[in-house]
């Protein structure tokens, strides 16, 4: 084929894919199943053995692709850290995210090697399947109709960032020990340290820089405040893993360092960023899902299905019950999170990792893998509404806002649109507007009443079931949510 | 409206003995019923704890101040009671809770309900009544820091 009309190919089939991809979506709400589990089964369907006979086996491109992709979402991941969830959650999920995932690939590996597994694929697979996608749950709790307790939910959350750099560090470790570059547990230690370090210090430094930089210059259109911060996501991961550190590490902190600042323009940028997350999880979970050959999965079903079993009801909650006993966090709200930690895009990618690599047993492990977070996805991603509601730490979730308000400004302005649901319970509910004390600088800018829209007075009261639209200064926000009950925070 | 006016001085409590969230409701609202007879304690509980369920009234710097209606009640109501060790109270700020208001209202008490809740959470933004309320020996301490304060505004 000539020049454009190879591109003009792959744009097209490309473009099918993500149609399909994006119609198909709504199917996982009816499934109780992440939504990326749909995209899989949509590369699967377009692979060489199914309906779209797309031949792909090119881990090389894959791999790529795939480090692209987790570059964008580590950093989207980083970005959307609120620093208040962050300092709440930061020990248990600190203590999750490093204890739990070094045990979680430790009991994994072990199982592995009692199912007859190589030792070192075992390592691997232990490794890569180590890290949770917080965004996995939430997901599937939306569409069940449940909200989990801020603390339940906070920690969840920052666990899943932060054991996504963990885990990536174990498997590149993980393989460098199969490929014998690393021998010995002095190299092991060293090489950990050596990634951790110069990625953390690397990722903050580039950080601070960059909150300095955009905070100084005035760009000509706000268009061009997402691409300086995509450009250093890329300078981050580029720079660290250049001077031998992990640069999976970097660009989670300096997200999380971005996020920790007023960043300008920042409701744009994060938008933009969510978006190539977004187009990240779909384009690898598409390509994935063409990688796979599903009757390679066969012979994988035995030891898969074991160790996907293991995963969930042994390694996780071993690796997770105790550290959280030891916090004293409620037993429920522990046993929830000993149950859902589902996996994601990751260590899907990271799958592919060994193959790239040349570990001559890659494929295999690409496929076993790729079976674990499958089945991983079906047995406790299908529970997790109901086992939340059993636990009793789901709280009935308010509706989403109705619309969406927001100050969009080049300069750092304070104050923001805040959405408030009127509950029997809030105290404000049967008060008339007039009576509420306001903070100063704050304004009830709209009520929504079913599918009214009533412009506030004095006079209008708050009626349970009412959304309530305010104009919040900094200072005015604990009063404020005092007083309705807190916001309902968008997942 | 004076806070002093209604804190039920009776129902304060120097030193909780709960240790987790819902337990300081139950001891505040046992300690309330008890010195205002004819209080419906149980239902008391459940207002409280419905309202904990939209987000803790824990407002961070170590304070909550649960509040809910009770419809039948005469008039508005306080009480308070301190955690020497702290309990974790689910606070916004992730930090354990030692100053607890608790404020019960009638049904329709409109906008008393607001302005108590913003009158408390006023005073207690100051750093040197909280430090007066976790230092205060006996109830009357407790009294006359509350008394002084609602003499400020």
């Amino acid at each position: 084929m000539g020049e454009p009309a190879a591109t003009a190919a792959i744009l097209a089939a490309a473009g099918v894919l993500l149609v399909l991809a994006g119609l198909a979506s709504p199917l996982s709400n009816r499934l109780g199943v992440p939504v990326l589990v749909v995209f899989l089964a949509l590369g699967m369907a377009a692979g060489s053995e199914g309906l779209g006979g797309i031949p792909f086996d090119d881990y090389e491109l894959a791999f790529r692709l795939g480090t692209i992709a987790l570059v964008l979402i580590l950093f989207d991941g980083g970005l959307n850290t609120d620093p208040t969830v962050l300092r709440r959650a930061a020990l248990p999920a600190g203590l999750l995210a490093t204890i739990g995932v070094v045990a979680t690939a430790a009991l994994v590996a072990l199982g592995g090697l009692a199912l007859g597994l190589e030792p070192v694929t075992a390592l691997i697979v232990g490794a890569v399947v180590s890290s949770t996608d917080a965004a996995a749950t939430f997901a599937v709790l939306r569409s069940s109709g449940v909200r989990l307790r801020e603390s339940t939910a906070a920690t969840l959350e920052v666990e899943s960032g932060l054991n996504d750099p963990m885990a990536i560090l174990l498997t590149t470790i993980a393989t460098e020990i199969a490929l014998e570059h690393a021998v010995g547990a002095g190299s092991v230690a060293r090489l950990l340290v050596e990634q951790f370090g110069v990625g953390a210090v690397v990722g903050v430094g580039l950080g601070f820089a960059a909150r300095g930089l955009l905070r100084s210059v005035q760009l000509p259109a706000a268009g061009l405040y997402p691409v300086l911060t995509l450009a250093i996501a890329f300078l981050s991961f580029g720079v660290a893993t250049l001077l031998k550190g992990s640069g999976f590490v970097a660009v989670y902190a300096t997200g999380l360092l971005l996020a920790a600042g007023p960043l300008p323009y920042g409701a744009g940028v994060r938008r933009v960023h969510d978006a190539l997350a977004w187009l990240s999880q779909i384009m690898m979970f598409t390509l994935l899902g063409l990688l796979v050959f599903p009757s390679r999965l066969l012979p994988t079903l035995g030891v898969g299905l074991g160790l996907a079993l293991l995963l969930a009801f042994v390694a996780r909650p071993l690796a997770v019950a105790p550290v959280l006993a030891l916090l004293r966090v409620p037993r429920h709200e522990n046993a929830f999170i000993s149950w859902v930690g589902l996996r994601g895009a990751v260590p899907i990618i990271l799958g592919a990792f060994p193959a790239v690599s040349g570990y001559p047993r890659g494929d295999e492990i690409f496929h076993l893998v790729f079976f674990i977070v499958l089945a991983t996805s079906f047995v406790p991603g299908a529970t997790v509404g109901w086992v939340a509601r059993k636990l009793g730490i789901a709280d009935p979730s308010p509706p989403p806002p109705p619309a969406s308000l927001e100050l969009v400004s080049l300069r750092d302005l304070p104050g923001e649109f805040v959405w408030y649901h009127v509950a029997p319970a809030s105290a404000v509910a049967d008060s008339y507007v007039r009576d509420l004390p306001m903070p100063e600088g704050c304004l009830v800018t709209l009520v929504v009443r079913g599918r009214d829209v009533v412009v506030p007075r004095g006079s209008t009261m708050f009626r349970a079931g009412d959304q309530v639209c305010v104009f919040v200064l900094p200072e005015g926000r604990p009063l404020l949510d005092l007083l309705f009950g807190g916001a309902p925070e968008e997942r | 409206m004076k806070i002093s006016d209604i804190l039920v001085q009776d129902a304060v409590i120097l030193d909780l003995t709960a240790r987790a969230k819902r337990d300081v409701l139950a001891e505040m609202a046992k300690a309330l019923a008890n010195a205002e007879p004819g209080l419906d304690e149980a239902r008391l509980l459940d207002v409280l704890a419905e309202r904990e369920k939209l987000q803790s009234t824990g407002i961070g710097e170590a304070v909550a101040i649960p509040h809910g209606k009770l419809p039948g009640l005469s008039r508005l109501l306080a009480s308070f009671a301190r955690s020497r060790e702290g309990v974790d109270f689910d606070s916004i700020d992730g930090h354990s809770t030692h100053l607890f208001f608790l404020l019960v209202v009638p049904e329709h008490s409109g906008g008393q309900h607001l302005k108590a809740l913003a009158r408390i959470s006023r005073f207690l933004r100051d750093a040197s009544f909280r430090k007066r309320l976790l230092e205060a020996a006996t109830r009357d301490e407790v009294v006359r820091a509350i008394e002084e304060e609602d003499a400020k505004f």
